[in-house]
């Protein structure tokens, strides 16, 4: 099978259903030694001292590591390298690791883990951004608390205020949400037979996970070897250093291969978390509904470590607008440390959360101008020719309206909801949400590499450096390469995700791989194809100009009989023919003053209508159906884009009413829910195919866009339905009940 | 981290009791373990002994005696929930019991595990309190019955002596004029604990409610009836406003019983909600 919007079946399907596929936690080698983290206790303070003499005698125990026995860097992160892998002199947060326990059993390592003592001088702790950035509070980083201050300056937003209508000011906050990944954190790590030292375990990228583990072990990059196995779902937490450093850090001294696996306790405990924002938002709009002047101000919690703090606050002010066009823009966006868990990368980078604002604020100028919500929308969302708020004029797939339609046609079709005299207590509610995310990361380089090579043998291999955590990386690529070259997919060979075999591809990240590998792989190809006639034309005695490659041979314009298979021109000329490719999308970096700039190279679009219904005596709302519109360019694999948007509304659906991370109290799932198969609503998604111009067969992202909408269109709903609106999430129970009493006021 | 732990599965009801006179404080009995093995990993138990009673036909059967439906301790969730007999004369456990948590720990999770667990949000003990349950108890000393209501002494904290087994509950066949309603609310729609629950068994006599029983789980310590509402509403022509009005002394039972706390602010209401909602449903039922 091959093609481009041919739905084949995924190529990790079928191990996956027999249970073949093997997880980090399934890894396991002979006379492994286990690990377990000994962890702080307390959110802030000084470490007096560490007293392992107990945890030495437990039996089994072969070795108690801490930050003494770190050959080389003890600092990590993905921008700015604040995090230690072990806390030396100081812990900022609950979880903090201090000490790595190397033992012959999980449980002998269980019991030593218990009886580490860790001395500490408490530090007064930071609880809220607002807290950390008053005069004179204690300092979690020497440098200060405050991680980024990012503005972006367009027009003059005091000139926009005044050509405005109508004003809305509002507050909106958000919180810690999990990633919730399937597979808890787990790998090993060896030295291999060429003495390279190996960690296999879950990421979203091995080549920066190589970088790390070679500067905290002081070892040249080619002695660390980073391979990803199977991965069971990532949504950003696995882009940061999770497990890496502990295996290698054991492996590298007792040369032994080791072990480590988190409890679901572990994985929620100190993995990343969404990063809570408080945003202020001001915008106006003129008498025909469009919008004059936007102004945000924004506020996040990065917790004890930076982590992806500052491409959340950029990310978020570069799309405080939402898909619109606004003449005048004016954001503030700031990160601060707390002694908070950290927050990191998930799903958007900080888009669903100010994505949440800009649509209610959508709604609430609507009402205040007693326009249609879609309306409004329709007015003002950005068109081929349109000037983002950072100044970057959009050249070709703008998708929106195409959403904003399809929208309509559906919307038109909800009959108005009649009282049910069964049920007086509830109340029906419909809303929309659209949202705008570019592809890639924001106004800086990031590429990625792609080899494909053709063997004497007549192999075909094709070389990413991709991780593929799940989404269907494996499979859209492949169709890529294989509609590219012109062979049936099955006959290449994928080898992807290991530092000794592949080259950088970046992260699986900021929904980039399809776009930004897939453009790697065709620039491989075409590269291949010129090795292929080069070749060729020495073979067959032709002029290179008159050969090409289609459909797997080398064919001439004129002498149409001639068509030489392209494994034939490899085996005859007895060596491996390969070609190699690069991708960077093309961004300018943004201006530090006023964050103007082309930030990415293209944008994906997307509209979801919720239809709700709110039990307004208990506040309990059950989300009926989404219809989900996507503007992905292309969709590559149609079946795995809309698996993608129906996670994506899972998880929109949890962030909209129930998911909440509350530090100290948050064990497991047991107290952290998220939307089980009977929450989930029906879901109608609908592609929606503006081809971007740049994109491997037109294709953009979908990954993150598939997330974004649905959260504003339910809380958009739930507004509709009570006429009272809610501005903090999750809108749970009590916010629901909370909001029908205060519309009862009015 | 699992502790390590001696695991028995006796053959018959006298060698279980044996066991457990012999083991007392030492031994846990285990069915379905769902709550069991969490505090076992947690290390909130350490048990030296677990007695497997999944295996002793006693505690295993539905069955019907001299008017009486008898359920084993050992009867699973899932089992309870496809009872006819139990759909028929007790059909408000029925309800309780097919939305507890989900498939997986229906299929697991006992009648007796939940009542003796003592949990303020167990599914089945606003239905077993209206349905004025019996719990029938088997030890080495003999064999007692008490009602199930008096098996708690506070959350998670239950009457029940270590070398004692709860063999089976049983209850009077309700007969077809008491109607009963079960309402639940969660925070979602499958796994989750209930915040709320509601059970009311009435009999109505034309516009009239001639007998109610409430109980209503997870807004005090222990399972309770709500006897000043009921008593209130027994022998009253039925309105919306003797509705309300009872509600209201269900609500000030909850906070006289559990304290003013910062979730009242949420219950208080809405517990009166759901207990107007449950008698309505039980009075204008037709099944």
């Amino acid at each position: 099978m091959r093609g481009i919007g041919v739905n084949i079946s995924k190529v990790d399907a079928l191990d996956k259903v027999l249970g073949a596929s093997r997880y980090g936690g399934d890894l396991s080698i002979p006379d492994l030694i286990h690990l377990k983290v000994v962890r702080s206790t307390v959110p802030h303070a000084k470490i007096i001292g560490i007293e392992t003499g107990e945890a030495l005698k437990v039996k089994g125990v072969e070795k108690i590591f801490t930050a003494k026995d770190i050959p080389g860097k003890n600092r990590i992160g993905v921008i700015q390298k604040d995090q230690p892998v072990l806390a030396s002199d100081r812990v900022r947060y609950v979880g903090e690791p201090i000490a790595l326990i190397a033992a012959k059993t999980i449980e002998g390592a269980e019991e030593a883990c218990q009886k580490v003592k860790v001395m500490y001088e408490e530090f007064p702790f930071i609880k809220t951004p607002e807290e950390a950035l008053q005069p004179f509070a204690p300092t979690i980083h020497e440098k200060g608390n405050l991680l980024i201050e990012f503005n972006l300056i367009k027009g003059d937003v005091q000139i926009g205020f005044k050509e405005a209508e109508v004003i809305i000011e509002k507050t909106y906050t958000t919180t810690w949400v999990d990633h919730a990944y399937l597979e808890p954190d787990g790998g090993i790590a060896f030295w291999d037979e060429e003495e390279r030292l190996t960690v296999l375990c879950p990421t979203q990228n091995v080549h920066y996970d190589q970088r790390e583990v070679a500067s905290f072990l002081d070892l040249p990059l080619e002695k660390v070897r980073i391979i990803q196995p199977t991965t069971g779902g990532a949504f950003g937490g696995r882009l940061d250093i999770t497990i890496q450093c502990f295996l290698a850090l054991a492996a590298f001294h007792l040369k032994r291969p080791v072990r480590l696996v988190y409890t679901r306790e572990e994985v929620f405990q100190v993995i990343s978390k969404r990063h809570p924002l408080k945003i202020h938002y001001r915008s106006g709009a003129r008498k025909d509904g469009r919008l004059s002047a936007v102004e945000v101000d924004i506020l996040g919690d990065t917790g004890a470590y930076a982590s992806y703090g500052s491409t959340v606050a950029i990310r978020a002010a570069v799309h405080a607008t939402g898909p619109y066009q606004v003449p005048h823009v004016r954001v503030r966006s700031r990160m601060a440390y707390t002694n908070n868990p950290w927050s990191g990368a998930m799903r958007g980078f900080g888009v669903p959360q100010i994505a949440f604002a800009h649509e209610s604020q959508m709604d609430l100028l609507a009402q205040a101008l007693k326009m249609d919500p879609l309306e409004i929308r329709k007015i003002n969302a950005l068109q081929v020719g349109s000037e983002t708020a950072t100044g970057q004029v959009l050249i070709a797939s703008v998708g929106i309206h195409k959403t904003l339609d399809k929208i309509e046609e559906w919307k038109n079709k909800i009959l108005p909801y009649r009282l049910d005299s069964k049920r007086p207590f509830v109340r029906r509610g419909i809303g929309i949400g659209s949202m705008w995310y570019g592809i890639g990361n924001t106004g800086i380089a990031n590429p990625s590499t792609a080899q494909i090579e053709l063997s004497p043998e007549g192999e075909i291999k094709l070389y990413i450096g991709v991780a593929d955590i799940g989404q269907g990386s494996d499979t859209a690529l492949l169709q890529i390469a294989s509609e590219g070259l012109g062979v049936e997919l099955n006959e290449i060979q994928l080898i992807r995700a290991d530092t000794s075999a592949t080259t950088d591809a970046g992260a699986t990240s900021a929904s980039r791989q399809t776009y930004i590998t897939g453009n790697a792989i065709l620039k491989a190809i075409e590269n291949l194809k010129r090795e292929i006639l080069k070749e060729a034309s020495s073979l067959l005695n032709e002029e290179e100009g008159d050969l090409f490659v289609e459909e797997g041979f080398v064919k001439h314009r004129q002498k149409f009989c001639l068509a030489l298979p392209i494994r034939e021109v490899a085996r005859r000329t007895r060596r491996t023919i390969r070609g190699e490719g690069y991708f960077d999308p093309e961004t300018t970096r943004l201006d530090p003053k006023t964050g103007q700039g082309n930030p990415y190279a293209t944008y994906a679009f997307a509209t979801h209508l919720a239809e709700v219904e709110v039990d307004i005596e208990t506040g309990k709302v059950r989300v009926l159906r989404i219809i989900a519109t996507h503007d992905v360019g292309r969709a590559i694999h149609p079946k795995n884009v809309i698996g993608q948007i129906i996670g994506g509304v899972a998880m929109g659906v949890g962030f909209a009413l129930m998911e909440e991370y509350i530090p100290g109290k948050t064990i497991s799932f047991v107290n952290y829910l998220i939307p089980t198969s009977k929450d989930v609503p029906e879901i109608i998604p609908i592609l929606i195919e503006d081809r971007e111009p740049s994109g491997p067969f037109g294709a953009k992202g979908v990954g993150e866009p598939a997330l974004i909408p649905s959260a504003p269109a339910i809380l958009n709903a739930i507004a509709d339905a009570i006429g009272e609106r809610i501005y903090d999430l999750p809108a749970n129970l009590e916010r629901v009940l909370e909001a029908v009493q205060k519309s009862k006021q009015h | 981290m699992m502790p390590s732990f001696d695991y028995k599965i006796p053959k018959t009801l006298e060698e279980a009791c044996n066991f457990l006179w012999q083991y007392g404080e030492r031994a846990k009995v285990i069915a379905g373990g769902t709550d069991l093995v969490i505090s076992l990993r947690n290390g909130l138990l350490r048990p030296e002994i677990l007695i497997d009673i999944t295996n002793l036909p006693e505690l295993r059967r539905i069955e019907e005696r001299e008017g009486w439906v008898y359920i084993g301790g050992a009867v699973t969730h899932s089992e309870i929930a496809s009872s006819s007999m139990i759909h028929t004369y007790g059909r408000i456990l029925s309800q309780a019991t097919f939305q507890i948590g989900s498939p997986q720990i229906r299929n697991v999770g006992t009648i007796g595990g939940n009542i003796v667990n003592a949990s303020p949000a167990a599914d089945t003990l606003p239905p077993l309190m209206v349905l004025e349950a019996t719990a029938n108890i088997v030890s080495k000393e003999g064999e007692k019955e008490i009602p199930v209501g008096s098996l708690f002494k506070g959350p998670y904290k239950s009457t029940l002596q270590p070398h004692e087994i709860l063999v089976s509950i049983s209850f009077k066949k309700l007969p077809p004029y008491m109607k009963g309603s079960f309402i639940r609310l969660a925070r979602r729609e499958g796994m989750a604990i209930p915040r709320m629950s509601v059970a009311v068994i009435l009999q109505r006599e034309g516009d009239w409610i001639e007998d109610v029983r409430i109980s209503v789980g997870a807004v005090t310590p222990i399972p309770n009836r709500m006897k000043e509402a009921e008593s209130f509403l027994r022998h009253q022509r039925f309105d919306l406003n003797l509705l309300k009005m009872a509600a209201q002394k269900v609500s000030s039972e909850m906070v006289s019983k559990s304290g003013i706390r910062s979730s009242t602010s949420y219950k208080k209401p809405v517990v009166e909600v759901l207990v107007e909602r449950a008698i309505r449903q039980a009075f204008e039922s037709t099944e």
